[in-house]
């Protein structure tokens, strides 16, 4: 059996979720026997340009990254979204809500204007942001994605997983149902009780509930399942004494392309 | 079968003894809750205790659970079981009821492998419960606040001792090898007495009408409009199945190895309440709405379980009351439900006594 050739991609993202993959391969080494990487430019050197799975990290921030992102879509025949910023916008799309200039100033203070790192030595900001785009989305509000690997950073578990199905020649599937699943399966103490809030009830399962488990609230890296019961889960934020402010201020993190959506 | 009295000290001794056997599982405080875990020695052991976030099913019926193994070339299939003697220590009356119950199910008909080598290499040590486990408990209720036969030794805490019912064979055989005990005296049987008629009137009746009213009450509550507003409040997080010693459904998944040649048949918990649970080939779901869901669920508990298999399928623990966070409450429902069919009024909502 030949070994399916697939490549690795990144867009405006932290390359975490690529270093979970590295991480993957050496505590799956099987994995390597299964496939054959051709392009991965945070592993190797070569940039092969025939592959059937391309696994895609990062929103789509930049104007010149829906045409490279077109490109792969024509190659690949399965598309798979990397990770929160792919698969969500994820943390990228938080600057959606303010104007790109507010947004450098927030980052970098007065000083927006000016960078000592910058290859170019000192660009103007308006030229700087000419390849900007004004919002972050996920890869999905331009092409067509064929399976998620949701999570900030991914699972690796479930990315080893995700990547037998899509061998054994089926749809890959990942948890469509609340973290509480997970989380109830561990025998966690359920954040609320400790007087603690958590987003677990409408956000999708598959880290193990990793956060809660170590006492920290869900902040929905990876997304909300299909069908959320977005009004109750409010009452019960609103009742652990929530303000409308807070709530949005959680959902964000994640969430703001999706939020931004629905308004 | 007969009644004997082990000391705080001696009861320390035979757990100690008998991990050189069994591994000992019993509740241990975890962030003001209790959870069932390994008890590695006397100082572990809090027989006095309050609700386990789940119920000692885990030990019977894991979260997951690897059942078979199989080649694809020569299709070898080799059964998984994983079944290590295990004690399960400090089980209040209402887990003893539930287990009742999951033996009657997983016996019956198509008999559960899995599920009958662990229990069978399983001694179950049950306790009196003397006060309330919780706010949320409606065990009085229900009448699973005294022992059901599923025991093999049942303690009931006198202070400076315990008295030791014994229930089974494998329980006294127990006893006999690695604790110290001593009949009990007339005086011994007196102070039991008093104890269980003492504990009575700490315990509140929370249903509004007679638990032998139950089935009957489902029965006809199939079209209530309670459903569409619990379907409205519903996250379908399904934490209120998860934490319930009587739930079993499960799901079945086979995972295979890179090279696709060989695989394992997995078995884990499912819920009732999740929005695919009830999705079967072609995408068709069957009960859609959390609504649909809501109701399922109440009527296995109070209907569906006894007519299949004669006993209730909620034993009152309060567990998935405590568990929701949108307050779904099977005392609220039950309550509710009553109270339309009757026309009386309706007692208001988290109706606790
Ligand atoms: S801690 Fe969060 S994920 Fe866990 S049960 Fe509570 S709400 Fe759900
Ligand atoms: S618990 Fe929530 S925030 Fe944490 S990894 Fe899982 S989905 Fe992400
Ligand atoms: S715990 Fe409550 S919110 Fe969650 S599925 Fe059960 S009834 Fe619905
Ligand atoms: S339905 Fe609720 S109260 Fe009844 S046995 Fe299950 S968890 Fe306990
Ligand atoms: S529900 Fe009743 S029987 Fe069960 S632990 Fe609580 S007090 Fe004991």
């Amino acid at each position: 059996m030949s070994r399916p050739k697939v490549a690795f991609f990144d867009f405006t993202s932290c390359e975490g979720c690529q270093l979970t993959v590295v991480d993957t391969l050496q505590t799956h080494p099987e994995l390597l026997d299964a496939v054959e990487i051709v392009q991965f430019r945070e592993a190797m050197t070569e940039k092969g340009e025939d592959y059937q799975i391309a696994f895609v990290e990062g929103s789509c921030a930049r104007k010149s990254d829906e045409e490279r992102l077109a490109r792969i879509r024509q190659q690949a025949q399965i598309v798979v979204a990397l990770g929160a910023c792919a698969h969500l916008g994820g943390i990228n799309a938080i600057r959606n809500r303010l104007p790109l200039e507010a947004v450098v100033n927030c980052v970098y203070n007065e000083n927006g204007d000016w960078s000592e790192t910058h290859p170019y030595g000192r660009p103007r900001l308006s030229d700087r942001l000419i390849n900007v785009e004004p919002t972050a989305k996920p890869i999905e509000a331009i092409i067509t994605v064929d399976a998620i690997l949701p999570g900030c950073p991914i699972d690796r578990e479930e990315f080893a997983r995700v990547t037998r199905q899509l061998l054994q020649g089926s749809q890959p599937r990942v948890p469509d149902y609340p973290l509480c699943v997970e989380c109830k399966f561990k025998e966690n103490v359920c954040l609320f009780q400790r007087g603690q809030v958590c987003l677990g009830p409408v956000i999708r399962a598959g880290c193990g509930a990793i956060c809660p488990t170590y006492g920290e609230s869900c902040e929905g890296c990876r997304g909300p399942i299909s069908n959320p019961n977005m009004d109750s889960m409010q009452s019960v934020l609103a009742e652990a004494g929530l303000t409308a402010d807070d709530l949005l201020s959680r959902f964000s993190m994640f969430g703001t392309y999706q939020m931004m959506k629905l308004e | 079968m007969s009644l004997r009295v082990i000391s705080m000290d001696a009861m320390g001794r035979f757990v100690a003894s008998s991990r050189s056997e069994y591994r000992v599982v019993g509740p241990k405080p975890l962030h003001g809750q209790y959870i069932f875990g390994d008890v590695e020695s006397p100082d572990d052991l809090h027989l006095n205790y309050t609700q386990t976030v789940i119920p000692p099913k885990k030990y019977l019926f894991p979260q997951r659970e690897e059942l078979l193994r199989f080649k694809s070339g020569d299709g070898e299939i080799e059964p998984v079981f994983d079944a290590p003697p295990t004690i399960l220590l400090g089980l209040h009356t209402c887990d003893l009821h539930a287990i009742r119950l999951l033996d009657r199910v997983f016996s019956s008909g198509h008999v559960d492998q899995h599920y009958r080598r662990r229990r069978d290499n399983t001694l179950v040590i049950s306790i009196e419960c003397l006060r309330p486990c919780s706010r949320h408990s409606f065990c009085k209720s229900m009448g699973t606040l005294s022992a059901t036969d599923a025991f093999d030794l049942h303690l009931t805490d006198l202070g400076a001792e315990y008295t030791v019912d014994v229930g089974s064979e494998a329980g006294e055989a127990l006893l006999a090898k690695h604790a110290k005990t001593r009949r009990a005296t007339d005086d011994d049987y007196q102070r039991l007495n008093t104890a269980l008629a003492q504990k009575w009137p700490h315990f509140p009746y929370r249903l509004d009408f007679d638990v032998s009213e139950l089935p009957s009450l489902m029965r006809t509550s199939y079209n209530s409009p309670l459903w569409k507003d619990l379907g409205e409040r519903c996250l379908a997080c399904g934490s209120c199945t998860n934490v319930c010693p009587t739930c079993y459904c499960f799901n079945v998944q086979d995972e295979v190895d890179f090279a696709l040649s060989a695989g394992r048949r997995v078995r884990i918990w499912d819920s009732c309440q999740l929005d695919e649970f009830a999705t079967i080939a072609g995408g068709h779901n069957f009960r859609k709405t959390r609504a649909e869901r809501q109701r399922h669920r109440f009527l296995r508990k109070g209907q569906y379980q006894t007519d299949a298999f004669g006993l209730l399928g909620c034993v009152g623990c309060g567990r998935c009351a405590q568990a929701c966070l949108a307050h779904i409450t099977p005392v609220d429902t039950f309550n509710t439900l009553h109270h339309e069919r009757s026309g009386g009024a309706a007692r208001p909502k988290g109706g606790a006594a």
